[in-house]
């Protein structure tokens, strides 16, 4: 049951995510809720790669210990999170720009292109 | 190379096709080549018929602009039309409203 | 020492050398910044080019990525490969191919339209990246690698959208397409992460051969599918397409249609190579094909009444890939029954991989002339066009052949690969391909209204001082034209030479598998 905990975990930060960026209306929150995605789906990577009890996959470092956790998903979590930077950082530039722009940092006030 | 496409009921054969094009068009202009040599350049024959009126000297006032193509055909499908244009909000959590409906919906129609 | 074999590698480093090397260009002041723009381009398009001719050739081209050999794919003993592949067949080397002409013709169209602006080494260096994105999708043969290069292409596209950022509506749809985009990379990701959780391995081969069907694989699926048929802009996930299409650079916006294709590549690769034979129920064709229909169906009608040219030809898009998807739906659906594959399966998928080439071409030379008369007349409203046929003639000219290759006159591209398409769906289901149709009336309808609008009528005196616009912007748009008419005069040869492999190579999952895992075990 406990071993199960993580992924309860990640779905709750995966749903209040969504929820935020579905029905929030700051821009702001708005870019914590993908924040919050992104660190949902790197918990996962990390979840899946925990062996209980292991160590860390480097072989000159761990020592006597037969089982490691797996490194594949350590590399593609290292990967994601600079990805998920440079998502932050223009997603962060962008809503300053639309409030030098329009004024405002209301989802819905933001819809001069539509129809 | 010279080989006709086959669609599984006809076939489509680019060169068959303009062969018929260059017969039709020579066809057409020798129709035309008939016709009435008595245009003069020049002459009153040249002028702008505009309903009688004088002619504007701007092409802007008596273009049809394009909000008025096809005004009957949107008329008609007013209703489809106004429910269109309210998806359409432009409000961003609308759009992901529908990327998570979609995702929720096919979820359920697969795993069913 | 045979270079040829390193051809996936220099498809991925040239542009991205291109790119990080445009702000050292950049200090050489204009003319070597866009002597480089244009030498990169070339060399990316020759090289994929030679790419293609070696893949149709040689068959599928496996490259390992910091390994002692290039092919060295499952190291000593080892039944899984652990590094990252490059696996070209002949789908992905047909779509490089197509994409990096749009690009070339985007970057050469960019050369004079960007012009009057600055920082343009760092448009160029945004380019490439976005270009490096296309092809990356395109040629990886790992699902982890598919989402960095996925999301290498967004963000250089969020950066190229915003580009004018002193414009408001270009920073707004910047911004509903990066958290709609953003939304779905990590939808991407999490299927990932299911799918590396159940098998250990992130090789779509290595996955594809052990694959069968459970809970995790199927909500895999569904994420891996919405989100691919999201950002290649399928109804009813379209809303960000005219946004971003619209207000983006002209030359930028040839390329996003090129980088909307690796999405749907990477749809098909899904769909075809990863689940192929174990996707079961005829749940996800369907879906595939009813979005198709509703894409081709609402895209059109909202083009019909659009007023901004275009925004117009943004919607148009949608419509076009709904041809796509509903092609390759038929494919997807006939997979798994030899009679229907061979009746009309394999028919429909030649029509939707024949019309990915056709639309790439025409819808970006539309974008292109698009752009054209938004640089001479400062305007893209077509209630305030109007007579420009008399000062702009290679565009008009240009603007009609692509105007009727799109709604599918004879006798060019448009029109063969939508006879195929309207042919096989109505095997499937007549209802289909009369949607198909009446899209095809509309798509005409609207182009009329644009031509007539925009080009035609008196001349206009607040345009009296508007001239044809410059070389470079003109070579841009007359590269697409060429390929148009080579399609046009060729389709027998292009269908033969080029197309058909990379059908066989989709449907062909079992050879998709075998270039990597080898023939036994």
């Amino acid at each position: 049951m406990t071993g199960n905990a993580p992924f309860l975990v990640v779905g709750i930060i995966f749903f209040l995510g969504l929820y935020a960026i579905l029905f929030e209306r700051n821009l702001i929150k708005i870019a914590i809720g993908i924040s919050l995605l992104e660190a949902s789906a790197n918990l996962l990577l990390i979840v899946l790669g925990y062996r209980s009890g292991g160590s860390i996959p480097i072989f000159t470092l761990a020592g006597e210990v037969r089982t490691m956790v797996l490194p594949t998903p350590q590399a593609l979590t290292l990967t994601a999170i600079v990805i998920g930077l440079a998502t932050s950082a223009l997603l962060l530039s962008l809503i300053m720009l639309l409030y030098r722009h329009y004024g405002t940092l209301d989802v819905r006030e933001i819809r001069r292109l539509r129809g | 190379m010279w080989a006709k496409v086959y669609s599984g009921f006809g076939y489509w054969d680019v060169y068959i096709w303009l062969l018929f094009f260059g017969i039709t068009s020579a066809l057409v202009l020798w129709v035309r080549s008939l016709g009435r040599d008595d245009y003069k350049e020049g002459t009153e024959q040249d002028e702008i018929f505009y309903g009688s009126n004088e002619v504007p000297e701007d092409g802007d006032d008596m273009g049809v602009p394009a909000a008025s193509a096809y005004w009957g055909f949107v008329k008609a499908l007013k209703p489809y039309y106004d429910s269109l244009i309210e998806i359409h909000s432009g409000i961003a959590s609308d759009y992901v409203g529908y990327f998570v409906l979609t995702v929720a919906v096919l979820a359920v129609l697969v795993l069913l | 020492m045979n270079w040829q074999i390193h051809l996936p590698a220099l498809v991925l480093a040239i542009p991205l050398l291109g790119a990080f090397a445009s702000p050292i260009a950049g200090l050489g002041g204009r003319t070597v910044r866009n002597g480089w723009m244009a030498f990169i381009s070339i060399t990316t398009t020759a090289v994929c080019l030679l790419l293609l001719q070696k893949v149709l050739v040689d068959g599928t081209a496996v490259y390992v990525m910091g390994a002692e050999n290039w092919n060295f794919t499952l190291p000593s003993g080892l039944s899984w490969p652990i590094r990252i592949i490059l696996q070209v067949d002949a789908f992905s080397a047909f779509m490089a191919a197509v994409g990096s002409i749009a690009a070339l013709a985007g970057a050469f169209f960019s050369l004079s339209y960007m012009d009057k602006f600055t920082g343009l080494e760092k448009f160029s260096a945004l380019y490439f990246l976005l270009v490096t994105g296309m092809l990356g999708m395109q040629l990886t043969g790992d699902l982890f690698n598919f989402f960095v290069f996925l999301e290498i292409a967004s963000v250089a596209s969020f950066g190229l959208i915003a580009f004018w950022r002193d414009r408001p509506e270009a920073v707004e749809a910047s911004f509903k397409y990066m958290i709609i985009s953003t939304l779905s990379a990590m939808f991407i990701l999490i299927a990932i992460g299911f799918l590396y959780g159940r098998y250990n391995a992130v090789n779509i081969a290595a996955v594809a051969r052990m694959l069968h069907m459970g809970y995790a694989e199927k909500i895999a699926l569904v994420f891996l599918v919405v989100s691919l048929t999201m950002k290649s802009g399928a109804v009813p996930m379209h809303m960000w397409t005219p946004d971003a299409y619209a207000e983006a650079p002209a030359g930028v916006t040839c390329l996003l249609v090129g980088v909307s294709q690796a999405s749907l590549y990477g749809l098909f690769r899904v769909c075809f190579s990863l689940y192929g034979s174990s996707l079961g129920s005829p749940v996800i064709p369907w879906t595939i094909i009813v979005m198709g229909v509703l894409s081709m169906f609402i895209g059109v009608t909202m083009a019909v009444i659009q007023k901004e040219i275009k925004r117009l030809m943004a919607y148009h898009s949608v419509s076009q890939i709904g041809y796509i998807l509903l092609a390759l739906g038929v494919g997807l659906l006939a997979l798994r029954d030899p009679q229907a594959m061979a009746d009309y399966g394999f028919t429909a998928m030649k029509g939707g991989i024949f019309h990915i080439i056709n639309y790439t071409m025409y819808k970006g030379l539309l974008f292109l002339t698009a752009g054209a008369l938004y640089y001479s007349a400062g305007s893209r409203n077509l209630n305030e066009l109007g007579g420009l046929a008399r000062v702009m003639p290679y565009t008009t000219l240009m603007f009609v052949i692509a105007a009727a290759a799109i709604a599918g006159i004879p006798p060019f591209n448009g029109f063969v690969s939508k006879l195929l398409i309207y042919q096989s769906t109505f095997a499937v289901y007549p209802l289909l391909a009369v949607v198909a149709l009446v899209t095809s009336v509309l798509t005409l309808a609207s182009f009329v209204k644009v031509f007539q609008t925009a080009f035609l009528g008196p001349a206009k005196s607040k345009f009296a001082k508007v001239t044809e616009v410059p070389g470079s912007m003109l070579i841009g748009m007359s590269i697409l034209t060429v390929v148009i008419i080579v399609l046009t005069l060729f389709p027998t040869w292009t269908l033969a030479h080029l197309v058909e492999p990379a059908a066989k190579a989709l449907v062909d999952q079992a050879g998709y598998i075998s270039a990597v895992m080898g023939g036994g075990l």
